[in-house]
């Protein structure tokens, strides 16, 4: 069984970073200045990311403002709207509003890629998207579409993106599903939700496509998660009942957040090695994600990196234990 | 004991700094707006008598010749002169001299590291600390603010401290969380956090309670703003409140704002030392909602504590009318059923509006109380 790693959301901006951020805000600073130290830093994350072994790389995605913001700051229909908390942090997002129906721009998600990402190896590049069911839990819906409607024609939309972004020569892509765990859709939503996939499904022949589910116990939703025509299937094991959790009936792949990004506190390799394997041998997913199990930017960049040497650590617990591999 | 009127008033947070008070502390002379808005402001409420010779140095172009504490100090007397002319009967000094209200009180304390800022949203970041040891607090914080301003108060002070729950859950969980066996999932994180809330109560909140009570100090406001972060603690919330407050003889209230209070009852009632509920509701009241429509949930519990009663909206510069004051005490009068366990104040701290819009809203928060009070003796029919 191969085990992969990869970073699963945004990196937290440098002390630098968020230095420069707020003098740009106070009008201290040039945007070509700070536009040129977010590029030196997604360097310097990309650099990390090499150094860690991940297999897919993110570069930080250091730029996003919060997870809905490529979408709601660039696809026609929206407009960006008031500070709202995320989930139970004490973190917050600009709520998208949608004002009529919404309509992708060409071009637009590819121009919100990190550029040293844009400039490597775009087969091993991990795209980030927020979920169709997530983005439309955060949505004030003001189109005068459904929930239901407007989950399904985001799925439609993000298909369209994914062929876009598969046109140039990206392959691996990753939405952000926190609300199917927090928040999980029953009945009518649940079906658009699966109809949204499918749609998804439709448009990303050849690709990767990962749904990773965090802030919530995925264990529970084994039977919504288990029918999402994806490749990989994440959940946040600092949230999820792990020794609940059942083998996937198609053959997909298990995402692991082994790194919880709400303390500092480091991870022990060896424990995630044991979990990592008791999982594989029960289970037995033709392959493992291991990765953040939320967003990483809870943490200061430092603490970040820091946990982060958790993932060779524990590939290397994992390979020496002889288990999963 | 002073006589209060029915529906008195108090103020429940922080105002902005005044720009005379940062140019001041930061040791530079003031500029001339930053002096304008030191005269017109001393010319409205007379805030720098008794401190003529600070501010007639502070003005002279002379600031060497004023420590920033003396700065502070008169911002400190700016900040309860301001509220004790727009009316108020509890008041403070505006927390003149806090930067904030999380690391401050986390710097007076041992076993906390800070590893860098976090994003609270868009460009805008905070410093969190992980609590990586045992917590023991340096000494006692607060105390020599409240000392002045009980020396200066003309109306009775109310300070305002945070609480133990907010402390812990805007800080990392290190030391407890490493003390939990095997995997740290949700039941191994929710003991720790418990830990950490109690450990905070009793080590650093409670000794800075007993010295401010020592001081003088009878009426304590305890922030609790991430209580409505995570719904399922409202029980952690009130065990953080108990332990800090057992055995005190103070008059405590608790502020919590923009949560669903609902999703903390009933496990807020445990909280049982806390007199007063001083919540946020005119944020909510408003595009035909009914913001007061929550306070039933007192009601449906049985709970009959006083309600510091938010009437006034501190995310909007639109100053609210005295009758719509009014109408919002009348509103919450009705479900409580008994109008003297209201009193009003704003939402939150009013430090996000100028302090000329700030002072207009508090104005009509007076004047609305007044008409409230008229209209309960004088009911239409």
């Amino acid at each position: 069984m191969t085990v992969r790693t990869a970073l699963s959301g945004p990196f937290p901006r440098s002390e630098a970073l968020v230095a420069a951020t707020r003098d740009l805000d106070r009008g201290r600073t040039t945007v070509e200045a700070v536009e040129a130290l977010y590029t030196r830093t997604e360097r310097e994350v990309l650099a990390l990311e090499h150094r860690l072994g991940v297999d897919a790389s993110t570069a930080g995605y250091l730029r996003w403002q919060d997870i809905y913001r490529p979408i709601s700051e660039s696809w026609s229909g929206f407009s960006v709207g008031p500070v709202t908390r995320m989930f139970e942090t004490n973190t917050f997002f600009r709520q998208p509003i949608l004002l009529g129906p919404p309509e992708r721009v060409p071009g637009a998600i590819a121009a919100w890629i990190p550029l040293p990402l844009r400039m490597a190896e775009k087969s091993r590049a991990k795209i980030v998207l927020p979920g169709p069911y997530t983005l439309a839990q955060a949505v004030d819906n003001r189109s005068g579409d459904t929930t239901e409607g407007l989950i399904h024609r985001l799925g439609r939309l993000l298909g369209d993106e994914l062929h876009e972004l598969h046109g140039r020569g990206y392959s691996i892509f990753q939405f952000q599903e926190p609300s199917l765990v927090v928040d999980p859709p029953t009945g009518p939503r649940a079906e658009a939700v699966l109809a949204a996939y499918r749609a998804i499904e439709a448009r990303s022949s050849g690709s990767t496509t990962i749904v990773w589910t965090y802030f919530g116990d995925a264990a529970p939703e084994h039977a919504l998660l288990d029918r999402l025509p994806v490749s990989v299937i994440g959940v946040d094991l600092a949230e999820t009942e792990y020794e609940r959790l059942r083998p996937w009936t198609a053959s997909k792949e298990l995402g692991l957040g082994v790194i919880d990004p709400r303390t500092t506190l480091p991870e022990d390799p060896a424990e995630v090695a044991e979990i990592v394997d008791s999982l594989a041998a029960r289970l037995q997913p033709p392959g493992l994600w291991l990765g953040p199990g939320g967003p990483l930017d809870l943490l200061p960049a430092e603490a970040a990196a820091r946990k982060l040497q958790l993932l060779p650590r524990a590939r290397r617990a994992i390979a020496a234990r002889g288990g999963a591999r | 004991m002073t006589s209060r009127p029915l529906f008195p008033s108090q103020e429940i947070g922080s105002l902005m700094k005044p720009l005379w008070q940062l140019q001041g502390a930061r040791g530079g002379p003031l500029d001339e707006r930053a002096r304008k808005e030191f005269q017109a402001w001393d010319e409205r409420i007379h805030f720098t008598r008794g401190a003529e010779a600070i501010a007639s140095a502070l003005l002279s172009g002379s600031p060497g010749k004023v420590t920033p504490e003396q700065v502070r100090d008169l911002g400190a007397l700016f900040g309860l002169r301001y509220f004790e002319s727009a009316g108020l009967d509890r008041v403070y000094d505006a927390e003149a001299r806090r930067i904030e209200m999380y690391e401050y009180p986390i710097r007076q304390m041992h076993g906390f590291q800070f590893f860098g800022h976090v994003r609270s949203f868009d460009n805008k970041y905070y410093l969190k600390a992980a609590n990586t040891g045992e917590i023991r607090l340096e000494r006692p914080y607060h105390t020599e603010e409240f000392e002045f301003v009980r020396a200066h108060a003309r109306a009775e002070p109310k300070i305002p401290i945070t609480g133990p729950y907010t402390l812990a859950d805007w800080s990392f969980n290190e030391h407890f969380l490493a003390r939990q066996k095997g995997w740290k999932g949700t039941a191994s994180r929710r003991a720790a956090q418990h830990e950490f809330v109690v450990e905070l109560a009793r080590k650093a909140i409670r000794p800075t309670l007993v010295a401010l009570i020592d001081s003088g100090c009878r009426v304590i406001q305890i922030d609790e703003p991430a209580a409505g972060t995570h719904p399922g603690e409202g029980d952690l919330v009130a065990e953080g409140f108990n332990a800090a407050t057992e055995g005190l003889d103070a008059e405590f209230s608790m502020h919590i704002c923009f949560s669903d209070y609902r999703n903390l009852f009933p496990a807020l009632l445990e909280a049982k030392r806390c007199r007063q509920w001083a919540w946020e509701f005119a944020n909510r009241d408003r595009d035909g909602r009914d913001g007061y429509e929550v306070l039933n949930v007192l009601r449906e519990y049985g709970d009959t504590r006083d309600v510091g009663l938010g009437v006034l909206d501190v995310h909007r510069d639109e100053v609210e009318t005295p009758e719509k004051v009014a109408k919002r005490i009348g509103r919450a009068a009705q479900i409580l059923g008994d109008p003297k366990r209201i009193w009003v104040n704003p939402d939150c701290g009013l430090r996000t509006r100028s302090l000329d819009v700030a002072y207009a809203k508090l104005g009509a928060m007076h004047r609305g109380a007044e008409l409230a009070r008229a209209e309960l003796s004088n009911p239409r029919t």
